[in-house]
């Protein structure tokens, strides 16, 4: 029939009751085997070109479509989604939501089942998949009891055991913790190597995923922009605000190194074929500023579990002693489920500690209520959706002044001020529904910060966000910081966190195992490989040339170009 | 509170989920034929002692503690009200003012309807800890099968015999006054008990559409995610600073409005989120044709105590027959008498 997986001819599609077209003019054909990266800003149709492929598009989502797309010789306009499921195995981001029973082998099993795979035949896919996802004496386990790396693994097995022709994969890495991400990368790895179907996969990670793939495809605005061999779309540079590349590809190219390095080690090598390696003189780590001595935040000997009556139940928190002082901004770091979210949920009253005591802003929280703790204490959750109570941006911040019985002659200028320092003035009449993710995220920012909050604490902003979002979201923070509030933020992303954070501590087990100057946690490589902390790759890259005297605890582009700099200049 | 299927082997664990369906069936009906309250009170210690077997004690009695209230207040009423002309009076429940007498009569009743509700209550327990919802539900759906005549046949024969011996028991009076000859009297009681026999066994073999035998997995999985979602809301705004429960009346709806529209919203974006899942792993491929992983298979635990049932049941219904149904109660009369 065709030679091609996939064959998009003259495609362009518009969501009902939207104006623009979130897909345009694409034209492109898959061939069987192929490992194909798309990548591009939110918003820029990445996740609709999916849809399109598995005939969610048109059969599910209403909207005007031209065009055609064949899978495998099939135009999805004619086939059903279940038909071409059994071509497409589809994995979406959010592993938690893509998960429809109570045990991982139903969850398995449950796409074969659809397909009327005999029973015998089911049991054995099931065995097979779990073994090539690792997931093997996992048959019983409640899925929604998993880890969330072991979720998307499981999602993974449950498309995998339906034997597809070709593997779409939205953001598989998104929601994880590094060391999900760590978990499903290998997951994929293996599923791409051995298989020899063809695999599409929509990332941010870059960094991750390129070493991977053969091809890359960079969108905007609902086109292709950008559709090549890796190698050749690294090198024809960057593309502002749509396509960035990592770090290690930037500074490659800017030493000259050819083929463009993806990878530390690789960088490392080329460099010292390239140039005689010199020696910097040593530089100590900044110190952290002291600041003001005024104790904001105290835990002292703070323990919790859940459920205390359980017997064998482990300690949520165990003896933790933490004392933030007003203006640092901190960075709470750790695997998932090491306590932190625990943690900040004590720190305004949410949760009770069993034994301790926790003290903010002077007021001690076994007697203050959080509806009185949350005038001074402003805190964002994860999800900016279960925060957000209005249709209206502008009701939306006026219905948490009005909580706290601010004066309504001050609603006009508190919106304003606030809208304006998360960058979103423009959308001050917008409807909630018509936002992103990330302008939502910073919309539930702004509510929090229009009643001008002496600590803000923030969990996980960054989550399924693009890099450029989570940038931005930083940015904020530390503006914010610099203006005088304290910051507590929780996250994955150490490399943001360490360009933008000052202390960073550790939790593991419900513990403290780490807490000071974030930039000599990444020089703490066995702690942070315990705690499944991901080390940035330009840090890896400053700790392999640390012997030519540039510091292990380097961060950003500049700091390393800078450093660099000053080697190769040195040596020849 | 919430009854989740717990993992376990125990006896109960192993029987088929179908028994389970029928032991919640028979002990309804065990429940309305027994009017002994020391036959009801073993009857319900049996369960009591199946369950300690299959799930963690403190669970069970954490679930049935409450309803102990609900139930005393039950037989109390029971106690109270059940006072026939020729009851046997005992005393007053307020003894001055000669109000409320409590009759032997009530006081049996009282004691049966306690243990009559638990026994109902907890053989849905029962049923619930020990059967995992996909499999209670497989045990509703309907399949496609190969139909075998002599087995349905027979099945059918099966409950219909049972129903003739229920009938003979139930309604001997009314069944003697029919107008025939005794043999035909029964070649008549069968055949018309063969009807409802028919009946059930065509129900059983047809059950749920699959489609909505889905949606009931699909709500099975996904009850606890979406109470954890709603407990996230609940921080979140009161994270905000909204005081979830204030004394004002009128605050007390505000507030409620303001966790229900993100509630609502988020399960409307998930329901959404798990429809397109389902149907990117083909749930619409051919539902009808659609394998079950999951094999229901009767074993000789399930017919052993099945017959254990079937027994027990027709063992209540002789009782009855014979006027002794109520043995507790003439044995408190007759020493009464003495």
């Amino acid at each position: 029939m065709t030679p091609f997986d996939v064959e998009f001819k003259n495609l362009a599609f518009t969501y009902e009751g939207a104006e623009a077209p979130a897909l345009k003019d694409i034209n492109l054909t898959i061939s069987p085997g192929e490992i194909l990266l798309i990548t591009g800003p939110a918003g820029s149709g990445k996740t609709t070109f999916c849809s399109c492929i598995n005939g969610l598009i048109p059969h599910y989502h209403q909207g005007e479509l031209a065009g055609d797309v064949l899978v495998r010789g099939y135009n999805t306009r004619r086939a059903r989604v279940g038909g071409l499921a059994s071509l497409v195995g589809m994995v979406f981001q959010d592993p938690e939501s893509q998960l429809v029973t109570n045990s991982v082998a139903d969850e398995v099993a449950f796409g074969p089942e659809n397909l009327g795979v005999p029973r015998e035949e089911i049991n054995r896919r099931v065995a097979e998949s779990l073994k090539s996802t690792r997931l093997q004496g996992y048959d019983d386990r409640e899925p929604h009891s998993l880890s969330g790396g072991e979720q998307q693994a499981c999602v993974i097995a449950a498309v995998y055991a339906m034997h597809p022709e070709l593997y779409v994969m939205d953001e598989p890495l998104a929601n994880l913790d590094p060391e999900g991400k760590a978990q499903v990368l290998r997951v994929v790895v293996e599923l791409a190597k051995q298989r020899g179907k063809s695999l599409i996969i929509v990332e941010h990670a870059l960094e991750e995923v390129l070493p991977l793939v053969d091809r890359v495809i960079v969108m905007d605005k609902g086109g292709i922009v950008r559709d090549g061999p890796r190698d050749d779309v690294m090198s024809e540079g960057e593309i502002p605000f749509v396509f960035t590349r990592p770090p290690v590809v930037r500074l490659g190219e800017k030493y000259g190194l050819n083929p463009l390095p993806l990878a530390s080690g690789q960088f490392y090598q080329s460099l010292s074929a390239r140039h005689t390696l010199g020696r910097i003189s040593d530089q100590t780590p900044p110190e952290i500023d002291p600041g003001s001595n005024d104790l904001v935040i105290q835990l002292e000997e703070v323990s919790f579990s859940y459920n205390n009556n359980l017997p064998g139940q482990t300690k949520a928190l165990n003896n933790i002693n933490v004392k933030i002082q007003a203006g640092e901004f901190v960075a709470l770091l750790g695997r998932n489920g090491a306590g932190k979210s625990t943690m900040i949920r004590q720190m305004i009253g949410l949760l009770q500690p069993d034994s301790g005591k926790v003290t903010i802003l002077n007021k001690d929280m076994a007697v203050t209520p959080t509806y009185e703790i949350a005038r001074m204490v402003g805190f964002c959750f994860q999800n900016p959706n279960h925060q957000i109570v209005s249709f209206n941006v502008r009701d939306e911040i006026i219905f948490g002044l009005k909580a706290h019985e601010v004066d309504p002659a001050e609603f006009e200028t508190r919106i304003h001020d606030s809208l304006e320092f998360v960058n979103m003035l423009e959308y001050i009449d917008a409807e909630v529904f018509d936002l992103g993710k990330g302008q939502k995220q910073r919309l539930a920012l702004a509510s929090v910060l229009s009643l001008n909050p002496e600590i803000l604490i923030v969990d996980e902003p960054t989550t399924g966000q693009d890099p450029r979002m989570a940038a931005e979201i930083f940015e904020i923070l530390k503006r914010l910081n610099e203006s005088g509030t304290t910051i507590l933020i929780i996250t994955h992303h150490i490399e943001l966190a360490a360009t933008y954070a000052r202390r960073a501590v550790v939790l593991s087990e419900g513990g403290v195992i780490f807490d000071g100057p974030v930039r000599s946690l990444l020089m703490n490589t066995e702690l942070m490989k315990d705690s499944a902390l991901e080390m940035p790759e330009t840090t890896r890259l400053a700790s392999l040339m640390s012997g030519h005297g540039i510091p292990a605890w380097l961060v950003t582009f500049d700091e390393l170009d800078q450093a660099i700099g000053g080697l190769v200049g040195g040596g020849s | 509170m919430t009854i989740e299927y717990r993992k376990g082997t125990s006896f109960l664990h192993r029987l088929d989920a179908r028994t389970k369906l029928l032991l919640f069936a028979i002990a309804t009906v065990l429940a309305v034929v027994i009017l002994d309250p020391i036959l009801m009170g073993i009857l319900f210690f049996l369960l009591y002692a199946m369950g300690r077997m299959a799930v963690n004690r403190k669970l069970l009695n954490r679930n049935l503690r409450v309803l102990v209230v609900i139930f005393f207040t039950f037989s109390m009423f029971q106690v109270i009200f059940f006072t026939p002309e020729d009851a046997h009076f005992l005393f007053y429940l307020i003894p001055v003012k000669n109000w409320i007498p409590v009759t032997v009569e009530g006081l049996v009743r009282g004691v049966a309807v306690f243990f009559r509700f638990f026994s109902v209550v907890l053989a849905v327990h029962l049923m619930l800890y020990t059967t995992p919802p996909v499999e209670l539900v497989l045990a509703l759906t309907r399949r496609k099968k190969t139909r075998r005549i002599t087995r349905d046949a027979a099945l059918i024969l099966l409950i219909g015999i049972l129903f003739t011996i229920i009938a003979s028991l139930s309604w001997s009076e009314s069944i003697k006054n029919l107008p025939l000859r005794p043999g035909m009297r029964f070649i008549v009681v069968l055949l018309s008990a063969l009807i409802p026999a028919y009946i059930i066994q065509w129900i059983s073999n047809r059950g749920l559409p699959p489609e909505m035998g889905m949606a009931l997995t699909l709500g099975f999985a996904t009850v606890g995610i979406l109470s954890q979602q709603a407990q996230k809301i609940t921080d979140a705004q009161k994270a905000r600073g909204y005081n979830v429960q204030p004394k004002n009346l009128i605050r007390r709806v505000q507030v409620l409005t303001a966790l229900l529209i993100p509630i609502f919203l988020a399960t409307l974006e998930r329901s959404q989120d798990i429809s397109i899942a389902i149907l990117a792993r083909g749930f619409d491929y051919n539902i009808e044709a659609r394998t079950y992983r999951r094999e229901l298979v009767f074993t000789r635990e399930d017919f052993i105590f099945l017959s254990t049932l079937v027994l027990l049941l027709i063992g209540g219904m002789t009782l009855n027959y014979f006027g002794i149904g109520n043995f507790t109660e003439q044995a408190i009369f007759q020493w009464i008498n003495r």
